[in-house]
């Protein structure tokens, strides 16, 4: 049980790590969202989810309560979160943001 | 090395306060002041819950229920409460001076078209 | 307490700070002071302060944040170009600065050791509250308990003190006739928008849960962290979040300006109400033992439990339309008509 918590912690803050290059890295406000907001969210959930694990060394009533809000919280990410990144993108575009492109030397 | 980090939230917390007050006195712009405002706030709020803050203590919330023990409570083993009650107010009252400041700069905007001191002060001569 | 989190955390809230007062676009600062007012409360849930840390999550991340962002989206979001001739001005006001440190770090030499549980502060009071929190009110949360029973005059106050504040804003911004609105500016507008159905579904399906989260929050304060102020901030803020993603108006359909200061009335007056029935019950003010004699079937120490939940009920209403009032005067510059 503790492994399965250590390697998802693990793989979440791998997901995080990522998210952060990709913000910082990337070349333009939609890529950058794309990092944010898909990286944000999973890293997000993994780790949330090795939390409930944890929670579980032994199982009765109040652990699995608590289990259960912490599932909660990760429905409500899993809601909120890509809504967010939606409305920013979307007021990106709608103030004429320009996308990157390759540029035209590079194409040919 | 020990004092030093033993202490790092008191000198912290007069860092952030010599940053708010000098955002209040220097910014020329009106909302940067009042950030500068919160930022001092915080500043105070730090120093309070730094006081009450206990070494290998746990959150002011007696465990109690689902089976566990009805032990004699330790008071080394629970944060002060009071400072974290003093403080909570404290943010709620600072939400509203927050607003009461904002509602100003909206009226002085509204009155002098411009947010910065200067162009204020122009206008009022 | 594991100081190692608690230095790094305070080194990113310098930053923070820095790059707050620094930054030449109001809209970034309000930003970066969201992120700051996050850092803060994740320190303050290191430092063992949860009900803090939760009310700096709701209030300083959640609220202060989104009113910034209406006094920007009202006036300008550009900080004026710097001038010539403001630099002795500075100068003082770096001096002054300094000096404040200065004497904080001379007077820092006499201040009680950090985390030490034997200072002066920790000695006197507070154990009494530790001890006495499970034997007196059956509250375990000792920080509701001495919120809403050992000091609730002090939170009653509070409580006024908010009021008073959404009573000023109103005072300051609203302008009731159309005819005095002819001199106020356009708004700074970001874009049009078109409605988003994307945004508007998830809010839509979101807001009903926040409300009952909110409510949770308000009814178990008295096990866990939260009560009536956070619980009310919180209901607050899903009027908010209705007012961003939908329109100005349909929060006015739902929560009406007369409804808003009746409601932040009628939350101040459940709590000094509370506090008269006990004078008329025979006992002190706000003291909530008497009210066993009307509740019925409870003891003297059930009875202050769930006099502590009337009051915290009172403040999550006054808190609610407080917070709901100042967003509208501040984002419709007073005149209710059209907002973010």
């Amino acid at each position: 049980m503790t492994l399965v918590v250590i390697l998802l912690t693990l793989t979440g803050l791998v997901f995080f790590f990522a998210t952060t290059i990709g913000i910082l890295r990337f070349p333009d406000f939609y890529s950058r969202m794309h990092a944010a907001g898909k990286g944000d969210t999973l890293s997000s959930l993994i780790i949330l989810l090795a939390l409930v694990l944890y929670n579980f060394h032994d199982i009765n009533l109040a652990n699995l309560l608590v289990a259960i809000k912490i599932l909660l919280i990760v429905v409500f990410i899993f809601m909120a979160s890509p809504t967010a990144t939606h409305a920013i993108i979307d007021a990106g575009y709608e103030a004429s943001i320009k996308p990157w492109m390759k540029k035209p030397e590079e194409e040919s | 090395m020990h004092s030093i980090v033993a202490d790092y939230n008191y000198w912290i917390y007069i860092l952030l306060m010599m940053i708010g007050l000098y955002a209040m006195l220097a910014k020329n712009n009106l909302i940067k002041k009042v950030i500068g405002m919160s930022i001092f706030q915080t500043a105070i709020i730090i120093f309070y819950v730094s006081i009450g803050a206990k070494e290998h203590a746990t959150i002011p919330i007696i465990a109690h229920g689902h089976g566990a023990v009805e032990a004699a409570i330790d008071v080394a083993h629970y944060a002060n409460p009071l400072v974290h009650v003093l403080m909570l107010t404290a943010i709620v009252v600072s939400v509203g001076t927050l607003g009461v400041a904002l509602a100003i700069c909206l009226a002085i905007h509204r009155k002098y078209n411009s947010l910065e001191e200067d162009e204020i002060q122009e206008q009022l001569q | 307490m594991i100081w190692q989190l608690d230095l790094s955390v305070l080194t990113l809230i310098v930053i923070c700070a820095f790059a707050t007062i620094m930054v030449k676009d109001l809209l970034s600062a309000a930003i970066i002071f969201g992120a700051y007012s996050f850092l803060m409360c994740l320190l303050w849930t290191e430092m063992g302060a949860v009900d803090v840390a939760f009310t700096e999550a709701s209030v300083g991340a959640g609220v202060s944040t989104v009113l910034f962002f209406a006094a920007v989206y009202q006036t300008s979001r550009k900080v004026g170009a710097r001038k010539s001739g403001r630099l002795l001005s500075k100068a003082f006001a770096l001096i002054a600065a300094l000096l404040t440190g200065l004497v904080l770090v001379i007077a820092e030499a006499d201040f009680p050791g950090f985390a030490n549980p034997f200072t002066p502060a920790s000695l006197h009071l507070s154990p009494y509250y530790i001890t006495q929190t499970l034997h007196d009110t059956n509250v375990p949360n000792m920080v509701t308990s001495v919120l809403a029973d050992y000091r609730g005059f002090d939170t009653m106050f509070e409580t006024a003190v908010i009021f008073t504040a959404g009573l000023a804003v109103i005072a300051i911004l609203r302008r009731f006739k159309k005819e005095d609105r002819h001199d106020l500016p356009e708004p700074y507008v970001i874009s049009e928008g078109y409605p988003d159905t994307i945004i508007r579904f998830v809010a839509r399906q979101l807001v009903p849960f926040i409300q009952l989260f909110a409510l949770y929050v308000v009814a178990h304060g008295h096990h866990s962290p939260g009560g009536g102020f956070q619980g009310g901030v919180i209901l607050g803020a899903s009027f908010i979040l209705l007012a961003i993603s939908f329109d100005f108006k349909i929060v006015l359909g739902i929560m009406s300006e007369r409804w808003n200061v009746l409601l932040g009335n009628i939350g101040v007056l459940i709590y000094a109400g509370i506090g008269f029935l006990c004078l008329l019950l025979g006992a002190n003010f706000l003291d909530y033992s008497m009210l066993s004699k009307v509740l019925p079937a409870t003891d003297k120490i059930m009875a202050r439990s769930h006099g502590m939940l009337g009051i915290e009920i009172g403040v999550a209403i006054a808190v609610m339309a407080i917070v709901i009032s100042i967003y509208l005067n501040i984002v419709s510059h007073g005149k209710y008509d059209k907002g973010l």
